[in-house]
C-alpha cells in the first residue's frame, strides 16, 4: 500500500456515514437526504458496508498494481449498481414525479474508489496499446451498465429519459463544436506555425497576439465575436448561406478556433526549433530538399510535441463549448444552463458528466497516441 | 579532381574564409587542420554548398559546383559531422537508405546497397539494421554515418571532425577503417579536423588554416620537415616532431637483412619479429621500452630484417 492509497481508503471508508442518496418530491423540490440504511434497507445496508470491507480489504492488503485496478473498478461499478439499486427502492409505488439522486456518500466513495483505479492504473505502467484497450474497456464497462437500465430510476437518468433525444443531438453539436474548431486550429496552426520557424522575425509578436487572445475570457470573446460576425451574416451571402450569424454556433466556433491557436501555433514551433541541429546539418548535407526535410525529418521529430499540444487544445475545447450553450451554440451546456434556470440538479448533471466524461476518455486517447509515436523515449 | 579557385566567404563583414586556391587530387585525402574559427568548416561546407562562396569558384572534375541545383550537387558528395548527425526515428538502415531512396533506387538494391555497405564497415546487418540511433554505441553511429555518406559511391567524401566525439581507443580503430575503406574505394576525401596527429595519420596532403588563410598545405613529410610559418609549427608541436616525421613510415624501410653472412643479430634473437605495419617511430619506441639496440622486423614478403637504433635516430631527422 502506498501513500495515494492510504490517503483514499480514510473517506472510502468513512462514507457509508454520510447519506448515501438524496429524495426529491419532485424534480425541483428541496433535496431530504437518505441514509445508507434508509436507501438500501437493513440488509442491503449491511451487505454494501460488508462488501465495502472487504475490499478496502483487498486493496490494502493486495501488492500487485493488477489486482488493485481490477477491485478498485469493481469498487467503482459495485458503487454505481447500489445507486440504481436505491433509486428504485425508493422510488418503488410512489407518485412518477419523485426523484431520488446521488447524495454525499455516493459521491465521496465514487470519486475516491474512481481515484484508486486512477493511481493503481499509473502504477501499472502499461504500453500505449494497453492504455487504449483499458480506456476502451472502461467505456464498454460505462455503456453497458447505462444500457442494461440498472440505472434507470436515478433521476439523471430521468432526466435523460424525457430529453433522450435532444441529448444525442446537442452531443453531436458539442463534438462537432470542439472536434471542429481543434480540426480548424490544427489545419491552420501547424502551417503558421512552420511558417513562424522560417520568419523568425514574426514569430514574437504573432505568439504575442495569440497569447493576447488566450487571456480575454470566454464569455468577453464570444460576445466580441458577435458584431463582426453579425455584419459578415448580414454583408456576404454565401456566408449567411453556410449558417453563419452573430449568435449560435459560429461565434462559438470562432472563438474556440482562436483558444486554440496559441497552443498548437507555439507546440509546433518549439517542436521544431528543438531538432537537434546536427540532425537538419545531415538532412541538408544528403540532399534532402526544404520540403522533404520537412515531411520527412522535421515533422516527424516535432510530431509528439504537437501531439501533445492537440490534447491541451482539445481537452481545454470540450470544456470550453459548454460555455458557447450561452449565445445558443448548443452542446452539453444547454442541459447545464437550463438545470441552473430551473434549479434542477439532475439536469445541470445531465450536462456536466458526459462533458467530464469526453475530456477524460480523450485525454487518455491522445496519451496513449504520443507513447506509440516513433522516437519518443519509452 | 576538386579545385577551389580563390574561395572567399564574408559573413556579416566577417572574413571567415579568405582567398583559399586547393586542389585535391582524385582518389587522395586531404586534411584541412586549424584551430576552432580558422574557417576550415566554412570552407569544408562551401564544397557541398551548404554554404555559398562570397566570391572565387569551386569545381569538381572542371565543372562548377555553383551550376548544379544544390540538393543534386549534395546527393553526389558524402557528407559525415561530428555528431553523426543520424535520424533518431529511423532505423540504422533506414538511415543508410536516405539518399538511395531519395534518388529512387529500386527496393531491392536499396536493400543490397545497405547490407553491402554494413558488411563493408563490420556492422552486421541483421543486428546493427533495425535498431535506432540511440541503441548504438558512439562507434557504431559514427559507422553508421559513414556508411550513409558512402551510399551511392560519391567521388568525393566530405568529413567534419567525423571522430570527434569517439573516446581514444575507439578514434584509433575507427581512423583504420576510414584507411582501408578509402583505399578500397578510392574515394577522394576532404577531412577536417583540429587533431594534426589524425591528419599526418590520414592525409596525403594536409593544409593547415589559420584565420581563414592556408598556411601551407604539403604532404605530411614536408609539413613536418619543413614548417612554412610558426603557427604551422606550433600546431606540429616542437616537443615530439621527430617522433611524429618516424610516423609516417614503415621500420621495415630500414631494416637489413638477417641470416648468413649478416652477424650475429645483436637484438634478443628469441623476442618474436614487428609486425610488417610497424612505423618507425614504434619500433624506436619498443628498442627504448625493451632497452635493446636492434629489433627484428617482418616483411610484407614474409622474410624478415633487423633494425638498429642508431639507424632509427638518424631516419628522424630530415635532411
Amino acid at each position: 500500500m502506498n501513500g495515494g492509497t492510504r490517503l483514499l481508503i480514510l473517506p472510502l471508508a468513512l462514507s457509508p456515514l454520510l447519506p448515501f442518496a438524496v429524495f426529491r418530491a419532485n424534480r425541483i423540490a428541496e433535496a431530504e437526504p437518505r441514509s445508507l440504511v434508509a436507501a438500501l434497507g437493513g440488509g442491503g445496508a449491511a451487505l454494501a458496508v460488508a462488501g465495502l470491507a472487504a475490499m478496502i480489504g483487498a486493496l490494502v492488503l493486495a501488492r500487485r498494481a493488477q489486482v488493485r485496478t481490477v477491485v478498485a473498478a469493481a469498487l467503482v461499478v459495485a458503487i454505481l449498481l447500489a445507486m440504481g439499486w436505491a433509486a428504485a427502492r425508493l422510488t418503488a409505488g410512489g407518485p412518477p414525479q419523485v426523484r431520488v439522486g446521488p447524495g454525499a456518500g455516493f459521491w465521496v466513495a465514487l470519486v475516491s474508489a474512481g481515484l484508486l483505479v486512477v493511481d493503481a492504473r499509473a502504477r501499472l505502467h502499461p504500453r500505449p496499446a494497453m492504455r487504449l484497450a483499458i480506456v476502451a474497456v472502461a467505456v464498454a464497462i460505462g455503456a453497458a451498465i447505462l444500457w442494461s437500465g440498472a440505472l434507470s430510476q436515478l433521476s439523471i437518468m430521468q432526466e435523460y429519459g424525457n430529453r433522450s433525444a435532444s441529448f444525442w443531438r446537442e452531443g453531436a453539436r458539442h463534438l462537432w463544436l470542439a472536434f471542429g474548431s481543434f480540426a480548424a486550429a490544427m489545419l491552420a496552426g501547424v502551417p503558421l506555425g512552420i511558417g513562424l520557424t522560417r520568419a523568425r522575425r514574426a514569430s514574437a509578436p504573432v505568439l504575442g497576439l495569440l497569447t493576447m487572445l488566450q487571456t480575454i475570457p470566454s464569455m468577453a470573446l464570444f460576445g466580441m465575436l458577435i458584431a463582426p460576425l453579425a455584419w459578415i451574416a448580414a454583408n456576404v451571402p454565401a456566408a449567411h448561406a453556410l449558417g453563419i450569424r452573430g449568435i449560435g454556433a459560429a461565434p462559438a466556433f470562432a472563438a474556440l478556433f482562436l483558444y486554440s491557436l496559441l497552443p498548437i501555433v507555439a507546440n509546433t514551433v518549439v517542436g521544431l526549433t528543438g531538432v537537434p541541429r546536427s540532425v537538419t546539418e545531415a538532412a541538408d548535407g544528403m540532399g534532402l530538399t526544404r520540403r522533404q526535410r520537412l515531411t520527412s525529418v522535421d515533422v516527424p521529430l516535432a510530431l509528439p510535441v504537437i501531439v501533445s499540444a492537440a490534447r491541451i487544445v482539445l481537452v481545454q475545447n470540450i470544456g470550453m463549448a459548454t460555455v458557447g450553450a450561452l449565445i445558443g451554440a448548443g452542446g452539453f451546456g444547454t442541459f447545464v444552463f437550463q438545470g441552473i434556470g430551473q434549479t434542477a440538479t439532475d439536469l445541470i448533471l445531465l450536462g456536466a458528466l458526459p462533458t467530464v466524461a469526453l475530456a477524460f476518455a480523450t485525454s487518455a486517447v491522445l496519451d496513449a497516441l504520443i507513447g506509440m509515436l516513433p522516437g519518443t523515449a519509452r | 579532381m576538386i579545385e577551389l579557385q580563390s574561395v572567399t566567404k564574408d559573413f556579416a563583414g566577417v572574413r571567415a574564409v579568405n582567398d583559399v586556391s586547393l586542389t585535391v587530387e582524385q582518389g587522395t585525402v586531404a586534411a584541412v587542420v586549424g584551430t576552432s574559427g580558422s574557417g576550415k568548416s566554412t570552407l569544408l561546407r562551401m564544397v557541398n554548398r551548404l554554404i555559398e562562396p562570397t566570391s572565387g569558384r569551386i569545381l569538381i572534375d572542371g565543372a562548377d559546383t555553383a551550376g548544379v541545383p544544390a540538393p543534386d550537387l549534395r546527393r553526389r558528395i558524402g557528407y559525415v559531422i561530428q555528431d553523426h548527425g543520424l535520424f533518431p526515428h529511423w532505423s540504422a538502415a533506414r538511415n543508410i537508405a536516405t539518399v538511395p531512396v531519395l534518388l529512387r533506387w529500386p527496393r531491392a538494391q536499396v536493400r543490397t546497397r545497405v547490407r553491402e555497405l554494413m558488411e563493408m564497415l563490420q556492422l552486421d546487418p541483421d543486428v546493427i539494421g533495425p535498431r535506432l540511433p540511440h541503441e548504438l554505441s558512439g562507434g557504431q553511429a559514427q559507422r553508421v554515418g559513414v556508411a550513409r555518406a558512402l551510399a551511392v559511391r560519391p567521388e568525393l567524401l566530405l568529413m567534419d571532425e567525423p571522430f570527434g566525439a569517439l573516446d581514444p581507443v575507439i578514434r584509433a580503430q575507427a581512423q583504420a577503417d576510414l584507411a582501408r575503406v578509402q583505399k578500397r574505394l578510392g574515394t577522394t576525401v576532404i577531412l577536417v579536423t583540429h587533431d594534426m596527429a589524425e591528419a599526418i595519420r590520414l592525409g596525403d596532403r594536409i593544409a593547415v588554416m589559420r584565420a581563414g588563410r592556408v598556411e601551407q598545405f604539403a604532404a605530411p613529410a614536408d609539413i613536418i620537415a619543413r614548417p612554412a610559418t610558426p603557427f604551422v609549427a606550433d600546431l606540429l608541436g616542437e616537443g615530439d616532431r621527430a617522433f611524429r616525421y618516424l610516423s609516417l613510415r614503415p621500420a621495415a624501410d630500414l631494416a637489413r637483412p638477417e641470416g648468413p653472412g649478416a652477424g650475429p643479430a645483436a637484438g634478443d634473437a628469441d623476442a618474436p619479429p614487428l609486425s610488417p605495419g610497424t612505423t618507425m617511430a614504434e619500433a624506436l619506441s619498443e628498442m627504448i621500452w625493451t632497452g635493446r639496440d636492434h629489433v627484428r622486423v617482418a616483411r610484407a614478403d614474409g622474410t624478415g630484417g633487423t633494425v638498429s637504433r642508431d639507424d632509427l635516430i638518424r631516419a628522424g631527422r630530415p635532411e
